[in-house]
C-alpha cells in the first residue's frame, strides 16, 4: 500500500511543472495556495475511495481499488517503455545506417567478382584453345614426320587427310566441353546476378527504413551547392552584357513588387 | 535590418550559397538547384480531414502523387490551379483563399526542402511564376517563399524558359502545361498583356477528349481519367504513328486489349489549332522588322510539349497558314523552367539579393 503512494507521488511530481515567482508575477499572479504533495496523494486517494464507495461494498471495493491501482501503475509502466522506445530508435538508425554501408560495400565487390568472372571466362577459353591447336599440330607433325620416315609418296596429301581427320574428332569433343564449361559458367554468372538483386534490394529496403527513421527525428543534413560565394553573369559569357542589363530589369520588377509591402 | 535577425536565431551561413531554380507549375512544381538536386511534385497539398485520419497518417501535411493517393482521407488543395493562386486579396472574407494561400505556401515550402538546403548556407532563390499572374498573385507567392529562403525573386514562366536556353530576346514561347496553353513572346524580361495568348486547351484538354473517344469507340471499357493520362503520356503523338498503341482496359473486369492509334492520334491533334492561332496572333503584331526572326524561334515547353511529333505538326501547320516557321521543342520539359530560374539565380548580382533581403 505505501509502495503505491511513493508511486503517486512519483507521478504527481513527473506531472506538475516548476515556474518561477516572476513569470507569475507577470501573469498577473498576486498570490497562490499551496498544498503539501502528501496532501493530495491523500486527498486523491480519498477520492477515488470516496467514489466507489458510493457504488460499491466491502471486497468488492477492496477488489476495484487494487485493480485500479494495477492499471495506474502499468500505465506508469508503459510511459517508460516510450521513452526505451524513442532511444531505441535511434540506435536502430544508427544501425541501419551501418548496414546500408556494408550493403553498398557488398555490392560494389559482387559486382566485381562478377565482371572478373566474365573477363576470366573469356580469357581462360582463348587460352586453352590455343593450347589445345599447339598440342593437336605437333602431334600431326609428329605423325607425319614418322610416316615420311617410312617413306610414304604422296605427304601432303596425307597430312590433309590426318589433319582433316583430327579436327573432326576434336571439333565434336570441344563442343561438348564448351557446353558443359558455359552451363557452369552461367550458372555461377547466375548465382552471383541473383545475389546483387537480392542485396540491392536489401538496399533498397534498408535505405527506405533509414529515411523512415530520419524522417521521425527529422534529421536532415542537406546537401552542398558547389558555390562558395554569390555569382553573377560569367565574365566569359559572349551576352553578358545583354544578360547584366536583363537581371537588373527583374531585380527593379522584384523591387517594385516586394518593397510595397 | 534583415541581417541583425539572421545573426541572432539562425545559424551562421558561412558555408555557401544555395542557388534554387523553382517552376511553379498548376499540376507539377519542380525544383533544380546548385547543389545539383532535381526534384518535381505534383502541384496538390492535402490535410488530413479529422482527427483519425491524421492518426492513420501520421502526418499534418502530404505533397504530390501522396496526397493523391490518400485523398479520400484529407483536404486536398490545387492551390495553383488556373495557372495562379487562388489568392484574391481579400483572405479575410475569403476562407477558402485562406485555405489555398496557405497550401500554396506550404508547397513552396516543401518543393525548398526538397532542394535539401543546408542550414548553414544562404538561400537565393528565383521562382517562374505563370506569365499572367496578377501582382497580388505574385505577392502571395513572394510572401510563401520569404518564409523559407533567405532572398527570392520572380520572373515569367517563359522568360525563364528562354534564359535556359540563353536565348535572350525575340523568342516565342508555347507553354504546354495541362490547364492552359500559354504563348508569350518575348523581348525583355516582363512580358506585357500584349505579348500573351492563353488557351485552355492543353494536357487536361488532350485527357477529356481521349476519355471522350475511348467511350464513344470502346464499348464496356472501363478506365479512369488518371488511367487515361497515362496512357496519353506513354502514347501521345500527333502525325504519323511512331508504334501501334495497343492498351489493356478491362471490359466487365477482364483486361482487353484495345488499339488506341487513332483516338490518341485525334485527341492530341487539338493542341495544334489553338496553337498555330496564337503564334499567328503573336507574329503578325509584333514588329514587322522582326516577324521573320520570331517565326523562326518558336519553343515548345512544358509537359504536353511531350507529344511525339509536334514539333513538326506545328511547323507544317505554320508553313500551310504562315508561309513557314521553325519550331524546336526544349530538351527537357519537366526541369526547363526550372532550370533557366536556376541560371537567372546564378547570374543575379551579389547586392541585387542583399537589397531584397
Ligand atoms: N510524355 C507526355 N506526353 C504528353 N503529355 C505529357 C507527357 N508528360 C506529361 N504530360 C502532360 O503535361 C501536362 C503537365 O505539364 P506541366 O508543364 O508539368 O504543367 P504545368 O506547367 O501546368 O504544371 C499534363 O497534362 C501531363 O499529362
Ligand atoms: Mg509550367
Amino acid at each position: 500500500m505505501s509502495g503505491f503512494k511513493e508511486t503517486l507521488k512519483d507521478a504527481v511530481r513527473q506531472m506538475s511543472f516548476r515556474t518561477s515567482l516572476d513569470s507569475l508575477k507577470k501573469k498577473g499572479v498576486q498570490q497562490v495556495n499551496v498544498l503539501g504533495i502528501d496532501r493530495i496523494i491523500a486527498l486523491i486517494e480519498a477520492a477515488v475511495h470516496r467514489s466507489l464507495k458510493s457504488r460499491l461494498v466491502g471486497v468488492e471495493r477492496e477488489a476495484v481499488a487494487d485493480a485500479t491501482k494495477a492499471e495506474f501503475l502499468r500505465m506508469l509502466r508503459t510511459n517508460e517503455d516510450l521513452q526505451r522506445q524513442k532511444s531505441e530508435i535511434e540506435r536502430q538508425k544508427e544501425m541501419v545506417e551501418d548496414e546500408v554501408d556494408q550493403l553498398r560495400r557488398e555490392i560494389a565487390s559482387q559486382q566485381q567478382a562478377l565482371e572478373l568472372r566474365l573477363e576470366e571466362g573469356a580469357l581462360s577459353m582463348a587460352a586453352r584453345y590455343e593450347g589445345e591447336n599447339a598440342a593437336i599440330a605437333a602431334k600431326v607433325h609428329e605423325v607425319l614426320k614418322a610416316l615420311a620416315a617410312a617413306g610414304s609418296s604422296s605427304i601432303t596429301d596425307a597430312e590433309e587427310r590426318v589433319m582433316a581427320l583430327v579436327m573432326d574428332i576434336v571439333s565434336v569433343e570441344r563442343q561438348s566441353a564448351d557446353e558443359a564449361r558455359r552451363a557452369l559458367r552461367d550458372r555461377e554468372v547466375d548465382t552471383l546476378q541473383r545475389r546483387i538483386k537480392k542485396l540491392s534490394e536489401s538496399l533498397d529496403l534498408t535505405e527506405q527504413r533509414l529515411q523512415s527513421v530520419a524522417a521521425m527525428k527529422s534529421l536532415d543534413g542537406g546537401i552542398s551547392s558547389i558555390y562558395r560565394e554569390v555569382q553573377g553573369v560569367d565574365f566569359g559569357d559572349v551576352q553578358a552584357g545583354k544578360k547584366k542589363e536583363l537581371m537588373a530589369e527583374i531585380f527593379k520588377a522584384n523591387l517594385k513588387l516586394q518593397k510595397k509591402q | 535590418m534583415s541581417d541583425t535577425k539572421q545573426t541572432e536565431d539562425a545559424p551562421k551561413k558561412d558555408h555557401g550559397v544555395l542557388y534554387i531554380g523553382m517552376d511553379l507549375g498548376t499540376s507539377r512544381t519542380s525544383v533544380s538547384a546548385s547543389n545539383g538536386v532535381r526534384e518535381t511534385v505534383y502541384s496538390m497539398v492535402g490535410y488530413p480531414k479529422d482527427v483519425v485520419s491524421m492518426k492513420l497518417l501520421k502526418k499534418e501535411v502530404l505533397f504530390g502523387k501522396e496526397a493523391l493517393e490518400k485523398r479520400l482521407s484529407l483536404k486536398l488543395y490545387k492551390p495553383l490551379e488556373k495557372g495562379v493562386l487562388k489568392y484574391t486579396g481579400d483572405a479575410a472574407k475569403d476562407a477558402e483563399a485562406k485555405a489555398n494561400l496557405k497550401a500554396a505556401q506550404d508547397l513552396i515550402g516543401e518543393a525548398i526542402r526538397l532542394a535539401k538546403p543546408r542550414k548553414d548556407e544562404l538561400v537565393y532563390c528565383v521562382i517562374g511564376a505563370p506569365a499572367e499572374a496578377s501582382v497580388k498573385n505574385r505577392e502571395a507567392i513572394i510572401e510563401a517563399a520569404r518564409a523559407h529562403v533567405d532572398s527570392v525573386m520572380l520572373c515569367s514562366e517563359p522568360f525563364s524558359v528562354a534564359y535556359g536556353l540563353d536565348w535572350l530576346e525575340d523568342v516565342l514561347v508555347v507553354d504546354i502545361g495541362a490547364g492552359t496553353t500559354d504563348l508569350c513572346r518575348m523581348h525583355g524580361t516582363m512580358p506585357e498583356e500584349t505579348d500573351q495568348v492563353m488557351y485552355d486547351i492543353a494536357g487536361d484538354a488532350i485527357d477529356e477528349e481521349l476519355s471522350r473517344r475511348i467511350t464513344e469507340t470502346c464499348p464496356g471499357a472501363q478506365f479512369t481519367i488518371h488511367m487515361v493520362k497515362d496512357i496519353k503520356e506513354r502514347y501521345g503523338f500527333v502525325g504519323d504513328a511512331p508504334e501501334r498503341c495497343m492498351v489493356d482496359l478491362p471490359v466487365d473486369g477482364k483486361p482487353t486489349a484495345f488499339d488506341l492509334t487513332d483516338q490518341i492520334r485525334a485527341a492530341c491533334s487539338i493542341l495544334i489549332d489553338p496553337i498555330v492561332k496564337g503564334i499567328h496572333k503573336l507574329i503578325a503584331s509584333f514588329d514587322p522588322q522582326f516577324q521573320t526572326k520570331l517565326k523562326n524561334r518558336v519553343l515548345l515547353a512544358g509537359g504536353g510539349s511531350m507529344v511525339k511529333g509536334l514539333d513538326s505538326a506545328v511547323e507544317k501547320a505554320m508553313k500551310e497558314r504562315l508561309g513557314g516557321g521553325k519550331v524546336i521543342r526544349i530538351e527537357e520539359p519537366i526541369y526547363g523552367g526550372a532550370n533557366g530560374a536556376l541560371k537567372i539565380a546564378h547570374d543575379m548580382p551579389a547586392d541585387f539579393w542583399e537589397q531584397l533581403k
